[in-house]
Order: structure tokens, then C-alpha cells, then sequence
């Protein structure tokens, strides 16, 4: 099928997916170096369509995200601005 | 038995090196039910995202242990009766 030149469909760029290149295989709430990758600068979870990881990952990424938190590793908000 | 992860923050006006005798102390609970104290990981003075008891440094410390659940339950209440332990949070790292 080519692609209608009408309404050309804009196919995003798959991204590579960053975890498994650094090969992670328990995401790890104390891991604040590889968690920060995945915050925006004011301290909010990324999208999986930003990030590229898969659905699995990124539900453990919340979850790590959400304990280092909890534990004053990561902000809840940065006061950037 | 189970395997747990606790982390502690306690309070940074403590003199660091009485961290790891008064840790001790507190898995006395563990060791005497029977668990076993793995690993603990004293990180040191490390500063806090965000202010915790008006305090921006907190100590932390890291305690792999084995033991039953009522065990690291008592230990954890007996942790946040301590006035000098701003925050703690057990997890089971092979949960699921």
C-alpha cells in the first residue's frame, strides 16, 4: 500500500528504547541517575511516547519514580521558573 | 521468611559514625524473631529533594533483610517512634 499523497500520514520515527540500551533489567527506585532521564526539569514523569520504553517499563518507572519521591530523592516539583 | 529492603532517612544532627551502633540496635527485632540481617548500606549525609521536618539533609541507610513479615512491621513502627527517623519505606524487591 503507498501512502495517499493527499494526507500524508506523518509515521513518527520509532525510538530506540533507552533502557534496554543501558541494559536495565529491574528498574530500581534508587537509581536517581537513571531516573532523572525520565523527568522533565520540572520534576514531571515523561510520556512513554517521549521516553520509548515499553508499557511494562513505564508503569515501573512510575512506580520507582513515585517511591524516590517519597523518599526526598526525586522532587515532587522543581522550583525552576 | 521473605526478603525486604528497608530504606531509612534519619536526622542529619546525628553524628554519623553513631549511625551504624543504633541501626544495630533496632534489628535486634529482626535477628531475635529468627530473620537475617543481609546487608546494611549506611549512604551518609545526603541532601533531600525537598524539606523533610524543616530539615533540607537527611542520613540515609539502606538494610537488606530476611525475615517474617510481623518482624520488619515491628521494626518499622519501632523505627517511626524514634524521633531521629524523618522517613522510612520497606519494599519487597522480588515482589510479583
Amino acid at each position: 500500500m503507498k501512502p495517499s499523497n493527499k494526507a500524508p500520514l506523518r509515521k513518527p520515527k520509532k525510538k530506540s528504547n533507552p533502557l534496554k540500551a543501558a541494559k536495565v533489567e529491574y528498574i530500581d527506585y534508587k537509581d536517581t541517575n537513571l531516573l532523572r532521564k525520565f523527568i522533565s526539569d520540572r520534576g514531571k514523569i515523561r510520556a512513554r511516547r517521549v521516553t520509548g520504553v515499553t508499557v511494562q517499563q513505564q508503569r515501573q518507572l512510575a512506580k520507582a519514580i513515585k517511591n524516590a519521591r517519597e523518599m526526598a530523592l526525586l522532587p515532587y516539583t522543581s522550583s525552576a521558573r | 521468611m521473605r526478603r525486604y529492603e528497608m530504606m531509612v532517612i534519619l536526622d542529619p544532627d546525628l553524628e554519623e559514625r553513631t549511625v551504624a551502633p543504633s541501626l544495630d540496635t533496632f534489628l535486634n527485632v529482626v535477628r531475635q524473631s529468627g530473620g537475617n540481617v543481609d546487608n546494611v548500606d549506611i549512604w551518609g549525609r545526603r541532601r533531600l529533594a525537598y524539606e523533610i521536618q524543616k530539615k533540607s539533609d537527611g542520613i540515609y541507610a539502606v538494610i537488606d533483610m530476611t525475615c517474617e513479615p510481623a518482624a520488619v512491621k515491628e521494626l518499622d513502627r519501632q523505627l517511626n517512634l524514634n524521633e531521629s527517623v524523618l522517613r522510612t519505606k520497606v519494599l519487597r524487591p522480588d515482589a510479583k
